[in-house]
């Protein structure tokens, strides 16, 4: 599939001139692109034929005081099996103010990927219409898959300090 | 039957139909629950010990916590050990309600599960096989005829300190105190 690939890099290219196409394999494309011109790349990649949004994921890079947002799509015309591609598209946002619009307006099911997201990396979305707690039971100090979260010193703190039940001696009825 | 058991029936003759039927709660509480299809199934009978899976609390006798607890699952198994009938019996399944086992430094798991329900019994091991839960279970009849197995009565006894733990951990509990 080097030509479907050649050529869907000419493409973008040539309609989009911030894009930077950074890796391709016989099964994935990856892209750098701003943070602005999110929506209008994936609204371009679905109109094409790429409609499936697999999955919106993370990664804190705390020494580049960056997050890095990543949106993986495939098509369903073309199988991965059969030498479809994924295209994998990459921001990045500056870590102590993470603010991203919504991708709610293009793909529907990105909700619960970006609420996840609010949930565990303090994500904001912008436009999102519920941004509420998803996987877990309670708030943190701090989100919790950020890598300055301590984990043992919450632990510590919080589940640690529970005191065991201490038990005066039952009356056996046998004895 | 020796002559000891026939003795035993007579003066606790209800103690020795619970013990022989034991009615397990099939609460699938964490990634334990795939030991129990296998335990429970023909292939390692359970039903030979007088153990069967129940669907509601209300019916049911054992409690098996199979895995990791994390805290949404804890208000729940609160509650349905709550709502089963006495007596009743805990058994934690697998390393993780003892002391946290592969989750032990998460964010999410709780610990030590003897510091907000009474537990009987542990079944070490990630996960136990079927034999040991058979291992379990004659153990279990042990402590049932000392008279050992009485964590339902601890509930009833501390039941002001499991509520104050239990209160640290979720925060407000919506149904009130019980005893």
């Amino acid at each position: 599939m080097d030509n479907n690939i050649t050529l869907l890099s000419e493409d973008l290219a040539s309609s989009f001139d911030d894009i930077k196409i950074v890796f391709t394999d016989q099964r994935m494309i990856i892209m750098n692109c701003r943070k602005d011109s999110v929506i209008s790349l994936l609204s371009y990649l679905k109109n094409l034929r790429y409609d499936h949004l697999a999955l919106i994921s993370c990664v804190d890079r705390i020494k580049e005081n960056a997050f890095e947002l990543i949106y993986i799509l495939s098509a369903y015309t073309e199988d991965v099996v059969k030498g479809g591609i994924n295209l994998i598209v990459k921001t990045e946002l500056i870590r102590d103010k993470a603010e991203m619009d919504t991708v709610i307006s293009v793909f529907e099911n990105a909700e619960p990927y970006e609420r996840e997201l609010h949930e565990l990396f303090g994500v904001y979305f912008k436009g999102h219409p519920r941004l509420t707690r998803l996987l877990l039971d309670r708030e943190y100090p701090v989100p919790p898959f950020r890598k300055d979260f301590d984990t043992r010193k919450y632990v510590r703190d919080i589940f640690d300090n529970v005191p065991s039940v201490e038990v005066k001696k039952l009356k056996n009825e046998r004895t | 039957m020796d002559r000891n058991n026939i003795i035993k029936w007579l003066k606790f003759p209800g103690e020795m139909g619970q013990k022989y039927s034991l009615h397990a709660l099939y609460f699938c509480t964490g990634c334990g629950i795939i030991e129990i299809p296998p335990t429970i199934t023909t292939r390692w009978d359970a039903e030979r010990f007088g153990v069967i899976p129940v669907s509601t609390p209300r019916q049911a006798n054992l409690f098996l916590i199979t895995g990791y607890v994390s805290v949404k699952t804890l208000r729940y198994i609160i509650r349905s050990y709550e709502q089963m009938p006495e007596p009743k019996y805990t058994v934690g399944f697998g390393s993780c309600p003892v002391n946290g086992g592969m989750y032990w430094d998460s964010y999410n798991t709780i610990k030590h599960l003897d510091k907000y329900i009474p537990v009987d019994g542990w079944i070490a091991g990630c996960m136990p096989r079927p034999e040991a839960v058979f291992v379990a279970v004659t153990h279990l009849w042990t402590l049932i005829d000392k008279g050992m197995a009485n964590g339902y009565k601890k509930y009833r006894e501390e039941y002001k300190q499991y509520r104050a733990n239990q209160e640290q951990i979720l925060g407000e509990l919506e149904w009130p105190f019980l005893f």
